[in-house]
């Protein structure tokens, strides 16, 4: 029987069979994918540990599409990275937005109790982009919620006490999106009283920097600046190549949904996965990608602990393969 | 000024000279005794030692050593004595920290070098007939930084990249081998460019031997070349050169599998490229940030002066075969593996 896209939200099916169904349409269907395992020497008929990543610069280079049936003729939804004028950009075309939908929603799901929350998200330099996929996400949850509170916010607004008092009033909790040093700003420009089950969820990206910090350095001057403790800065872990997200809550490690699976590889062998503990490139088996390709090697570097869950830190730079480079650990 | 005095740094040049004449000699056993341990401990091929040491040994021999005491017009007066200076040498090929080590030498500074572990025979080879050398300067070396403690270093020279140059910095900070008051000299070049415009038999062999040298190693060594030819034209010509050249220069290191994996990558984004066993050839404008991968890009003058602004401090050196390339910088091509003493790591002199 054919396996259909929405059965990847089937917990009755295993995460390895569907994973296999869906290498198998792949690999033979999409172009770019195909080629890919050709010129590996890989099968169809292997094991999940076989499948090969695509490097994630593919979507830069071409479309990355497995089957156009469902894609109306006149038009289709694509998500493109943004990025400055001149600069390569990544393009994910999404053959069934509702597939994504299911995956933001479903995903979230395994993690919050989405009935609970009134969705805000401030989202500086990412509103000028028609088709970046976080927007797309955070207007999908925004539609969702029912009680007329959730919004994108004002650029360069402070938050308000009043409409933080009226959430309070309805029953729900803030949960407030934003890229990483736009909710620096936003933090230092608002002086009011979160609750303190307010979810801070910092969606990565760049996009107004203004100073090199670390991760937790970024999330603890989030909770000072917002007046909540460190358990409420949440992060996001999501990509325009990717249409499924995973969250760490309170903590560096992320947790991924049930259709979604990460793997840190060899940066020398990216078949192969590092032990655990060790850093590599982070591998995303996302089986929401049905109609591109589930199976990316991102660029970034990660590490994995014993409960399946890993860490982000940050671009993995191989720069430094050429030439002279004095190392204490190797010269 | 005094020309005894002059004549005591004259006198230091001509004993850097000539202990350096000698130890190039073909019967130095101490330095025959070096090349026999780095090739049968894996380090460099034996072709890739012979090749450096003939460069070397062509340039001493043609009074280079002298001819850049000249150029940076060292004298008794201009000269760096006292001045401790620290040089951390980097392993990618061999003999990569011999100018910094004779320029620091005939500079009349005192020298301390940490040697690569990668690299510790060829060097130690050159720096003991040095130190027997009745030089009036100290002469201090070991492949174990922690040796180096303590030693308050006025100058440290060292190639890096951002992640490896702050934690160089506080180890030997840590080790009181440094103070606020040293002066770090980091050189930051990964690679060069060529403009290749003809496919002359000569320039073919130069670009074979500026790529695949030292298994294209060195930041000297060419990772782009930007031609007004498709990959696809030359594929075929170029690869005859570079098999030619691999008989003669068998590459010791081999690529790792994230070359295959390269490989299939340009297979499925349609990408030209060319599998020569240990190399990729691939046409493309991206930045070079895999080992045993040319990359090739279709262009003209203009695409090199982009590629240049683009990549910026990444790049040694921009080669030529022909005319100049108008606003930039450029070296003759068939100088790359061959530069002479003074060359300019990061266009900074050493001395």
């Amino acid at each position: 029987m054919e396996f259909e896209p929405y059965q990847i939200f089937d917990e009755s099916v295993s995460f390895e069979e569907k994973a296999l169904n869906i290498f198998k349409y792949q690999s033979e269907n999409n172009p770019v994918y195909g080629r890919f395992c050709k010129a590996l020497g890989i099968a169809s008929s292997i094991n999940i540990a076989e499948i090969p990543l695509l490097p994630i610069q593919a979507f830069k280079e071409k479309e990355i599409v497995t089957s156009k049936k469902n894609m109306s003729a006149d038009g289709y939804q694509f998500f493109q990275s943004s990025g400055t004028s001149g600069m390569q950009r990544s393009k994910h075309i999404v053959v069934d937005p509702d597939l994504y939908k299911q995956s933001i929603f479903d995903g979230m799901w395994e993690f919050y109790d989405l009935h609970d929350y009134v969705i805000w998200a401030y989202t500086p330099g990412y509103n000028s982009s028609p088709n970046s996929s976080l927007v797309w996400m955070l207007n999908a949850l925004i539609e969702r919620e029912d009680s007329g509170h959730s919004k994108f916010l004002e650029l360069d607004k402070s938050l308000l006490q009043s409409e933080i008092d009226k959430i309070r009033a309805s029953g729900k909790n803030l949960m407030l999106f934003g890229a990483a040093f736009g909710l620096l700003d936003l933090a230092e420009r608002s002086n009011v009283d979160l609750a303190k089950d307010t979810i801070v969820m910092e969606t990565g990206g760049m996009k107004t920097f203004r100073r090199e910090m670390t991760k937790q350095a970024l999330h603890e001057q989030l909770a000072k600046d917002f007046g909540l403790p460190l358990e409420q800065i949440h992060s996001e872990y999501g990509m325009t190549e990717l249409l499924s997200q995973a969250y760490s809550r309170g903590s560096e490690w992320f947790d991924c949904p049930s259709w979604m699976h990460v793997s840190i590889r060899n940066p020398e062998n990216p078949m192969q996965e590092v032990e655990q503990g060790e850093e590599g490139l982070i591998g995303v088996t996302d089986l929401a990608n049905f109609y591109s390709c589930s199976f990316i090697l991102t660029g970034d570097k990660g590490i994995m602990n014993a409960e399946n869950q890993f860490q982000v830190l940050g671009r993995w730079n191989p720069k430094n393969l050429r030439g002279c480079n004095f190392l204490i650990d190797q010269d | 000024m005094n020309e005894t005095m002059e004549n005591n740094f004259q006198d230091h040049i001509q004993k850097v000279s000539q202990a350096t004449k000698e130890w190039l000699q073909p019967d130095n056993l101490s330095l025959k005794k070096a090349i026999d341990k780095t090739v049968e401990e894996g380090m460099f091929s034996f072709e890739d030692i012979k090749f450096q040491i003939r460069t070397l040994k062509q340039k001493v021999d043609s009074g280079q050593v002298e001819e850049w005491a000249k150029r940076v017009e060292l004298s008794e007066i201009k000269n760096s004595v006292g001045q401790k200076v620290l040089c951390l040498h980097a392993g990618n090929l061999p003999l990569v920290g011999f100018q910094d080590a004779l320029g620091t030498i005939l500079s009349g500074a005192d020298y301390y070098g940490k040697l690569s572990k990668k690299d510790p025979y060829l060097l130690s080879s050159f720096l003991k007939m040095m130190d027997e050398v009745d030089l009036d300067i100290q002469i201090q070396y070991s492949t174990e930084l922690a040796d180096f403690k303590d030693l308050q270093a006025d100058k440290v020279l060292f190639a890096g990249s951002e992640e490896s140059v702050v934690p160089v910095q506080e180890e030997l900070f840590k080790l009181n081998a440094v103070n606020d008051n040293t002066e770090f000299v980091i050189r930051t070049a990964k690679f060069s460019i060529a403009y290749l415009d003809n496919e002359e038999p000569e320039t073919l062999r130069d670009m074979i031997e500026a790529v695949f040298r030292y298994g294209g190693k060195g930041c000297r060594s060419v990772a782009v070349i930007v031609s007004p030819f498709t990959l696809s034209k030359v594929k075929c010509h170029f690869t005859d050169y570079v098999e030619e050249f691999w008989l003669n220069n068998p590459q010791l290191k081999k690529p790792k599998e994230n070359l295959a994996y390269q490989f299939a990558f340009n297979k499925a984004i349609e990408r030209d490229q060319a599998w020569l066993d240990d190399f990729l050839v691939q046409e493309t404008d991206d930045f070079p940030d895999q080992e045993f991968v040319l990359n090739w890009v279709v262009g003209d003058h203009n695409k090199v002066k982009e590629l240049k602004s683009r990549f910026g401090n990444s790049v040694q050196t921009v080669y030529r075969t022909r005319e100049n390339i108008n606003g930039i910088k450029t070296e003759f091509l068939s100088n790359a593996q061959t530069p002479d003493l003074w060359w300019e790591p990061d266009g900074i002199g050493v001395v």
